[in-house]
């Protein structure tokens, strides 16, 4: 029986496991710019797609092979099994700024955190949800990665202060770095929650927040000069260092996991993570977590109306009104939804999670945002 | 409902359920809340049986009954989804008997648990719609409507009590030495039938606390709404106004403190309009005591603190990081 909690907490006993490279990737290409074509060879580390965002970091393939099928929406490399790969680029003796800041994109690092400075950095040492121990394990294991990659954060945002924000309980530190103590219960590990209890205040426009998977994506890039190709996931109760783009099937049937009809395999925590369609999907870039639900275990979701309970406004941190937001964004009112706080939210899930009626809470709010977003795009883009 | 929407991939051996975070959740459903309200309203019902008798039981099921089948006519009517399993009609309907006298006429329960449906919520859109609660509109309208057959004191003058506030309204404070507080906690009191069954309703009332599915704010403030206003009145002149644990043990003091005002559709969402939805309410039940010419106060004081609710709700924080 799955047991519903909010400690962040985790018991790790062991390292970090690799998982064997697929036959097989699929990597979701889906609005990024493809740099390379069906039937095409790739080497292990070659740049396929590059994502349109200013800061935004390239796509790499993990394995050398061929390009054997691309649509609008994946993209899929047979895999050769050759050890073929990329030359190194070294990072660290580039001079801070755009120079160095293209070489990261180019490897794969989203660099929009670091393309200014910032008087405060924060660390958020936290696990990110409940059922997620890769920070900790991170902390545990890889001090010198991440070491290496606050040198070179420290290069780019140039911090006075640079401090880690770790559970009660935990003592891993990091050089020149300040500790700071915050309770491993979940939503506090939100990167908003987090800089808040550090600084005191609200979205401090002078404080920037790296979590530790970017840290270590960084720290890699530094150390290797190769781009990020893996990602470090929790499984069960373990870690693993899972390839970009391997398909789900691939892991469950390497950890000796099965998936039923009408489970819910969701890549990512449990609280924000993200359901996928088929087992065929790959592993994404910030994907840190995979588990599956049975269909029975909670009440499915419905399109119900909301009966004002009022659960969704007294369990949120950010102060806002779910229940209207989310009215306001079924009826496609979305300036409206702004006014009730829109804007503040930042995803924890809690207002969905006790939501009495069953609503799609969250989802809603994502749609109106994601909605906003686009129409102003389009505005922009139109010189209107 | 809409059904599922399946998407065809490659694979169509194994079909994953696809569903917006988060993927955990509390387990709470609209079912499994009025399930629990209607059991914290058994022991304020068993204790009425005892009291009243077999009038008691069928007033009880007359309104339940009629309040469900008018649920399904309406629900059917609107070519909506007869979801009446989820019990929230029947609550309706019980709530209102609460409210009757027990050897109220049959068709008084009838057409009452009916008005609450039609008038009480579904001209408001259905469950969870209502701006004010549903059993409460559906008093409000028979009272005006049919007086003699709501007066509790005819209606069971072949009982050897009298209904306390209507003593303390027309016979003054002295006329109410008849009572011993303790009988009236143990529901040895005149009055709407679940209403007047103080100990069995807080047993309820703390029932619906413990299992977290009422908050405290209302209740407590609504609670000391009128400890507080009577407080008052009887430290200006304790020889006129009756003493604040009066107010607490007679009327529907109790059911409007855990049952009616917690109505979740009628009453505000934020902790801090809660709570001051809850005092207002309170406040309003002895200043219609005192001052009004209906003896019970808490059907109408709750219906004009349900109209404040929308303006109570703009009573909030700023958002996060909001100017």
């Amino acid at each position: 029986m799955l047991k519903i909690h909010y400690s962040l907490e985790s018991d790790l006993q062991n390292g970090i496991t690799d998982i064997a490279a697929p036959e097989a990737l699929s990597i979701q290409v889906r609005n990024l710019v493809l740099k390379t074509a069906k039937r095409k060879k790739v080497v292990r580390g070659e740049v396929i797609a590059e994502h349109p965002a200013k800061f935004g970091g390239a796509h790499h393939a993990a394995c050398a092979g061929t390009v054997s099928d691309v649509d609008y929406h994946h993209l899929a490399i047979k895999c050769s099994g050759e050890e073929e790969g990329v030359e190194p680029v070294d990072v660290k003796s580039l001079a801070p700024g755009l120079e160095m800041l293209r070489a990261l994109q180019g490897l794969g690092i989203d660099c929009a955190v670091l393309s200014s400075p910032a008087d405060i950095l924060v660390i958020n040492g936290l696990n990110p949800e409940p059922g997620i121990s890769v920070v900790e394990q991170l902390l545990k294991d890889e001090r010198e990665t991440l070491e290496a990659g606050l040198e070179l954060a420290r290069k780019l945002i140039r911090p006075e202060k640079v401090i880690l924000a770790e559970a009660k309980g935990d003592t891993f530190s990091l050089a020149g770095v300040e500790n700071r103590y915050i309770k491993p219960k979940y939503p506090n590990s939100l990167d908003a929650l987090v800089v808040r209890k550090i600084t005191g205040k609200e979205f401090p426009s002078d404080t920037k927040v790296m979590s530790v998977m970017d840290l270590y994506d960084l720290g890699r890039v530094a150390m290797t000069g190769l781009p990020v190709t893996d990602t470090v996931m929790t499984i069960g109760d373990r870690n693993y260092r899972v390839p970009l783009g391997t398909p789900i099937r691939h892991i469950l049937s390497t950890l000796g996991m099965e998936a039923k009809s009408g489970d819910t395999v969701v890549l990512g925590g449990s609280f924000r993570g993200e359901a996928v369609y088929s087992l065929d999907e790959g592993v994404k870039k910030g994907d840190h977590a995979l588990f599956a639900i049975g269909s029975h275990v909670f009440p499915a979701v419905q399109d119900a109306t909301c009966i004002n309970c009022g659960e969704c406004v007294l369990n949120c941190p950010g102060r806002i009104m779910p229940n209207l937001i989310s009215r306001y964004a079924e009826y496609e009112m979305f300036e409206m939804a702004e006014k009730y706080g829109l804007n503040s939210c930042f995803e924890c899930g809690l207002c969905a999670f006790s939501c009495t009626a069953r609503r799609p809470l969250l989802q809603y709010i994502r749609f109106a945002k994601a909605q906003l977003k686009a129409s102003r795009q389009s505005e922009q883009s139109q010189g209107l | 409902m809409t059904p599922p929407v399946i998407k065809a991939m490659s694979d169509i051996a194994v079909r994953l359920t696809v569903s917006p975070a988060p993927h955990w959740r509390s387990g709470r459903t609209v079912r499994k809340m009025m399930q629990a309200h209607l059991l914290a309203l058994v022991p304020a019902a068993l204790m009425s049986v005892y009291m009243f008798g077999f009038p008691a039981l069928t007033t009880m099921a007359l309104a339940g009954a009629a309040a469900v089948l008018t649920e399904v006519l309406c629900l059917k009517l609107q070519e909506r989804d007869v979801d009446v399993d989820n019990f929230s009609a029947l609550y309706v309907g019980l709530l209102f008997a609460f409210l009757l006298p027990a050897t109220a006429p049959w068709w008084l329960a009838v057409i009452g648990a009916a008005i609450a449906i039609v008038f009480g919520r579904t001209v408001f859109g259905g469950f969870g719609c209502n701006p004010i609660g549903a059993p409460l509109v559906a008093w409000a309208l028979c009272r005006m409507s049919w007086p003699s057959a709501m007066d509790i004191d005819m209606n069971l003058a072949h009982f050897a009590m009298n209904e306390p506030l209507y003593q303390l309204k027309h016979f003054g404070l002295q006329s109410l030495s008849q009572f011993d507080y303790k009988e009236l906690f143990l529901g040895r009191q005149l009055g709407g039938l679940g209403a007047s069954q103080v100990a069995g309703l807080l047993v309820g009332g703390v029932y619906l606390l413990a299992a977290k599915w009422i908050r405290w704010y209302i209740p407590a403030a609504f609670l000391l709404g009128v400890v507080a206003a009577s407080s008052i009145f009887w430290t200006i002149d304790s020889t006129v106004y009756a003493n604040p644990l009066f107010h607490l043990l007679t009327g529907s003091t109790m059911l409007g403190a855990f049952f009616l005002a917690t109505d979740t559709s009628s009453s505000p969402v934020g902790k801090l309009p809660q709570l001051l939805f809850g005092l207002i309410a309170g406040v309003m039940v002895v200043v219609i005591r005192v001052y009004g010419m209906y003896p019970d106060g808490v059907p109408f004081a709750i219906m004009v603190a349900s109209l404040l609710s929308p303006l109570l709700d703009r009573v909030r924080p700023k958002p996060f990081g909001g100017r």
